[in-house]
């Protein structure tokens, strides 16, 4: 009894503290150029972030502003819809989300905005200025953009005996092959590569341009299985894959390391040769500047030896979620840091993403550095390539990487029937949607 | 009916007048209306008004932006025949269902009888087993998953050193949900205590006439043991099929971190069910595409479906409740 | 019914000596008993021992195969501060149960009292509804209220979690009225002869009786506050200022990208206040769980 009456005097202290705790934690929106600005960046380059904000501060003395970093286009899509949004909202992919923010007036249309400051789209070379529309409206504004390419490790490949960067799928699967070191037991020490859809950066997306294939034809059908190079594709990880033993393999994972940590796999050397952003440059300049490592386009088919050079790119973009209290201020950061070319520089220099105006991607100030600059040749190659743009974000991209998953691990008997299955089901989820994909 | 209404007499009340009296009585049901009003309330705010909205939901495209547009059956017509994912997600379900309630039950009689035949340190082993149920599911998960990464967990170096085979456990399809179950099992403590009451509560002398005509433990176990304590085991699996429906928080979390342990292309809500799926419940699907994709037309058809069937289930628990909710007998106390 | 449970039942004497060969027997089954509680304890044990270690572990030790830590790294409590704001998950971990368990009992005891003491016609469809709705999953209605929350704006706070329990709970309705049911009328009777109106009855006579059953229904509240995940994953997963500790701590991980020995010990200090509560409050806990069981 006694016991109970102290459970009842501890459930009673704390609620008094909390409602004391109640009343102090309401916070307030009372200034009216208090903004919230939300980023997928966090830690160091959070930092570099909160810096080009807080040189936006010092010019816009009346405008405040609240980073908030390490969110994800599903936490913007679900405040959108809770009411709960930030002013400026900053998304790393473009291709899966600017038909979700645009067509349904979640961002706000800029257009008024950039009319009334006498802003020109043309700043924005074309890509860009591309995937931050759709169907003709601008709710979002490019700012940076990612760049996928090969990072090797110099030391290891030298060790192996093998020499320069690999450039095309077969040398590619031989490099990764001579470049794996195993244990006594068996299992993996050092992997070549690591093609495990789900791992690191690899999934479907960023593999797809080395293989020439689209997602959709003309009419917006997804349009997987009528194109070989997907099968090529999926057969090329799977014999890879199956050379290292998917349970090997599924272990060395689970040892390798957060990606975006010191820990990092390829950061350690535990793994030879990753596909990989143009950030990993600076991550790897901050976490780990004795590793000895180069960057180059990403191999390609071997019977499309000219698509070499090109990449998979996907675009940084930020908007204004139609529930911002503040639109008028939010429109001055996002201009800010959409086209300012001092902010840009300073965000390629800090965090080196490719900036996405014409002016700074020219500016002197952006500091050379060879293993970057690679990324933004890849950028400029024509031949590199997006995803198409859905209304349902990722969710098609999702169906499609579950299946790559699936294939991966041998559970697919038949790659051509199950890629036709896999277009029926994308094309009945996006009607399910509301809505086909645009190529 | 429980005897405590029986028990009531009518208050006694001498040359009362019709009218005073029926006075009283619409005083009483102004009592009891006011008494009732919280859940009148809520009821009509939480659940009749939102059940008829899933309804209407259902029939519906709704993305929470625009207001919702009727599109007749088409919701229904996904479900059932174009959605690839939502086989996967019922039987998930319906295995996690069919193994862990019946091992939980199993598992907590069988520690409810050791520790009831317990001479020493009772007080201990209770503590012991009923602690793990306190951890709250997000914090044990995590444990888990970390005891048994596939490669530094301590779980497979351990199995390593004994020379036994190390499962992927989390990272593989085929022991994500068996982890799951390990996880449960160690949480049966509530079950536990539920037991050890119902076990303990079984007349002694039942036994004893049981062991006069010769019965042995096991069909002492058999034959006087089960049978007075079928109620509570009818609680256990009622109350673990209910669970099993709203499977969640576990999986959620040991999918996400699994799977973002070495991936973060595809990041937060795109790791639900991994790997391959295994781990994709229906509740978790009906999140993802509830609140994740904001299909919610869709998501409030999902909801519709399994609103049958737990309506099902509850229907068979409520025609059985006579025998563990009304009961006020003294034989199980 | 629970005092028995707390003790072992003595062997009884008065009988004669069962033969020796029933005693060795009985002496076996002992044995065989005590060793598979000593092993079942160890497992049970095992991943308490393991959370701990490695909560003070560095970084790349947490990594490799060792069991032992060493150094003891003691920073790293101190790092899972820094890391993530868990004061501050704390603090919101408390408004919800402690702001939900008042407005439950405030709102449940009086229904709980009318669906068992109180006479009316109805009462037993009334109950049967509130069963039926603890049964059915929240998943059922979800989608509707999280409209209603959006449409309130309150999405992103911790009030459509804390307000429904303004308006009854319907477990601990049931709870409350399986106890309730155990008070004898008579008391109530003897009241209701004093002229008390059945709110004085609930307030004096009930409560007074009903304190167990009581304590352990808000223990239950905020228990399943403090553990609830999907709650407040629906309706603060974008608001970090307001995320309890189970949603902190599931997304510790993800979004600071945090090493497994840091995350061990951001578990273990989200595990710790349940634990001194349980030996704070054993025998409601105790109690509090065999009432949800047969109890009637």
């Amino acid at each position: 009894m006694r016991r109970v009456a102290i459970a009842g005097l501890v459930l009673l202290v704390l609620s008094a503290s909390v409602i004391a705790g109640c009343g102090g934690s309401s916070e307030s929106s009372s200034g009216s150029a208090d903004l919230t600005f939300w980023t997928g960046f966090t830690d160091r380059e959070l930092g570099v972030m909160k810096d080009v904000v807080a040189d936006f501060e010092k010019t816009h003395p009346d405008i405040h502003v609240k980073v908030v970093g390490g969110i994800s286009d599903d936490k913007i899509v679900a405040a959108i819809r809770g009411g709960n949004a930030p002013d400026v909202a900053h998304s790393f992919d473009a291709g899966a989300y600017t038909g979700a923010y645009c067509s349904n007036g979640a961002w706000i249309d800029l257009a008024d905005y950039m009319k009334q400051d006498g802003l020109s789209d043309d700043v924005f070379p074309e890509v860009p200025r591309e995937y931050s529309q759709f169907e003709g409206t601008r709710c979002a504004l490019p700012m940076l953009a990612d760049v996928y390419g090969l990072y090797y490790n110099k030391d290891l490949l030298a060790k192996a005996g093998l020499d320069g960067p690999p450039q095309t799928m077969s040398q590619l699967m031989d490099y990764a092959k001579k470049l794996t070191v195993r244990k006594p037991d068996g299992s993996l020490e050092v992997v070549g590569l690591d093609p495990f859809d789900g791992f690191y950066e690899n999934i479907a997306a960023h593999w797809a341009p080395q293989w020439g294939v689209d997602w959709v034809d003309e009419s917006g059908k997804s349009n997987l299985a009528a194109q070989p190079g997907w099968a090529s594709m999926l057969e090329w990880q799977k014999e890879l894959i199956d050379w290292y033993g998917y349970d090997n393999l599924v272990r060395w994972q689970a040892s390798a390391g957060d990606e975006f940590s010191a820990q990092n796999a390829f950061e350690r050397g535990k793994l030879a040769m990753n596909l990989d952003g143009e950030w990993r440059v600076a991550f790897i300049g901050s976490e780990h500047p004795e590793l000895n490592f180069g960057t180059a386009p990403l191999p390609v088919d071997d019977a499309q030896p000219d698509l070499y050079g090109s990449g998979y790119t996907s675009g940084s973009i930020i908007g204004i979620p139609k529930t911002s209290g503040h639109k008028d201020e939010a429109w001055q950061l996002l201009k800010y840091l959409a086209t300012d070319t001092g902010a840009l520089v300073k965000m390629t220099n800090g965090i080196r993403n490719v900036p996405t105006t014409t002016a700074a991607l020219e500016s002197p100030d952006v500091k050379p550095d060879e293993a970057f600059n690679i990324f933004l040749d890849i950028f400029a190659n024509p031949n590199t390539r997006t995803t198409p743009i859905t209304l349902v974000g990722s969710a098609n991209q999702d169906l499609v990487d579950a299946f790559v998953t699936k294939y991966q691990a041998g559970k697919v008997d038949d790659l051509q029937a199950g890629l036709a299955d896999l277009d029926k089901q994308i094309d009945a989820q996006l009607e399910a949607a509301g809505g086909a994909q645009v190529p | 009916m429980s005897r405590a209404a029986e028990a009531k007499l009518p208050v006694v009340r001498p040359l009362d007048r019709r009218s005073a009296r029926r006075r009283a009585a619409w005083r009483r049901r102004g009592q009891v209306l006011a008494f009732m009003s919280p859940w009148l309330l809520g009821f009509t705010i939480f659940f009749g008004y939102p059940l008829v909205m899933t309804a209407y939901y259902s029939f519906t495209h709704y993305d929470l932006l625009s207001s919702p547009k009727w599109i007749g059956l088409a919701n229904y017509r996904y479900l059932f025949s174009g959605d690839p994912i939502i086989r996967t997600a019922i039987s998930n379900t319906l295995w996690i269902i069919a193994v862990a309630v019946p091992l939980n039950a199993i598992f907590a009689f069988g520690v409810a009888v050791m520790l009831s035949r317990a001479r020493r340190g009772i007080g201990f082993f209770r503590t012991v087993f009923y602690l793990p149920a306190l951890v709250p599911p997000v914090a044990a998960t995590l444990g888990f998953v970390y005891l048994l990464n596939p490669a530094t967990g301590p779980v497979n170096n351990l199995l390593r050193h004994l020379g036994l085979p190390d499962p992927l456990w989390f990272d593989s399809p085929t022991w994500a949900k068996p982890s799951l179950v390990l996880l449960g099992l160690w949480g049966i403590g509530n079950l536990m205590i539920i037991f050890l009451a119902a076990v303990i509560d079984v007349p002694k002398h039942l036994y004893e006439s049981a062991e006069l005509d010769g019965a042995g433990g096991w069909q002492s176990m058999r034959w006087v043991t089960l049978p007075t304590i079928s109620p509570v085991i009818l609680f256990a699996i009622v109350i673990g099929v209910i669970e099993g429906l709203q499977y969640f928080t576990q999986a959620y979390v040991a999918s996400t971190i699994a799977a973002g342990s070495a991936a973060s292309a595809t990041e937060g809500a795109n790791s639900l069910g991994y790997p391959l799926y295994s781990t994709m419940f229906y509740p978790v699907l009906l999140y993802q595409q509830g609140f994740r994709y904001f299909n919610m037309g869709y998501a409030s058809a999902m909801a519709m479906l399994l609103l049958v069937v737990a309506f099902a289930v509850t229907v068979i628990i409520v025609r059985n409740s006579r025998r563990w909710v009304h009961y006020q007998g003294p034989a199980v106390r | 019914m629970t005092s028995a449970t707390a003790k072992a039942q003595p062997p009884t004497f008065t009988r004669r000596k069962p033969p020796a060969n029933v005693r060795r027997r009985r002496f076996l089954v002992t044995v065989a008993d005590h060793s598979f509680l000593i092993a079942a304890a160890l497992v049970f044990l095992a991943p308490f021992v393991f959370i701990v270690l490695t909560a003070f572990m560095t970084n790349d030790q947490a990594l490799s195969p060792d069991l032992w830590p060493h150094p003891f790294r003691f920073q790293n409590f101190a790092d899972v501060f820094s890391e993530a704001p868990l004061w501050r998950y704390a603090l919101n971990s408390l408004i919800y149960g402690g702001l939900a368990t008042l407005f439950l009992l405030a709102s449940s005891i009086p229904v709980a009292y009318a669906l068992a003491k109180l006479r009316w016609r109805g009462r037993e469809a009334a109950f049967l509804i509130v069963l039926v709705a603890m049964l059915l999953p929240p998943q059922v209605t979800v989608i509707p209220v999280y409209v209603m929350w959006a449409k309130l704006h309150l999405v992103g706070s911790l009030w459509p979690l804390i307000l429904p329990n303004l308006l009854g709970d319907a477990f601990s309705i049931f709870l409350l009225r399986q106890f309730f049911l155990t008070i004898p009328d008579e008391y109530l009777d003897a009241a209701r002869v004093d002229g008390c109106g059945e709110f004085r009855i609930l307030t004096t006579v009930v409560l007074r009786l009903a304190k167990p059953a009581i304590a352990a229904v808000a223990l239950f509240s905020f228990l399943f506050c403090f553990n609830d995940f999907f709650g407040p994953l629906l309706y603060t997963g974008e608001s970090p200022d307001n995320w309890t500790l189970s949603v902190g701590l599931a997304q510790f991980r993800t979004v600071h990208q945090v090493q497994w020995n840091l995350t061990m010990a951001a578990t273990l200090i989200v595990i710790a206040p349940v634990v001194v509560l349980f030996f704070l409050a054993q025998r409601a806990f105790v109690e509090g769980v065999t009432l949800t069981g047969v109890k009637g």
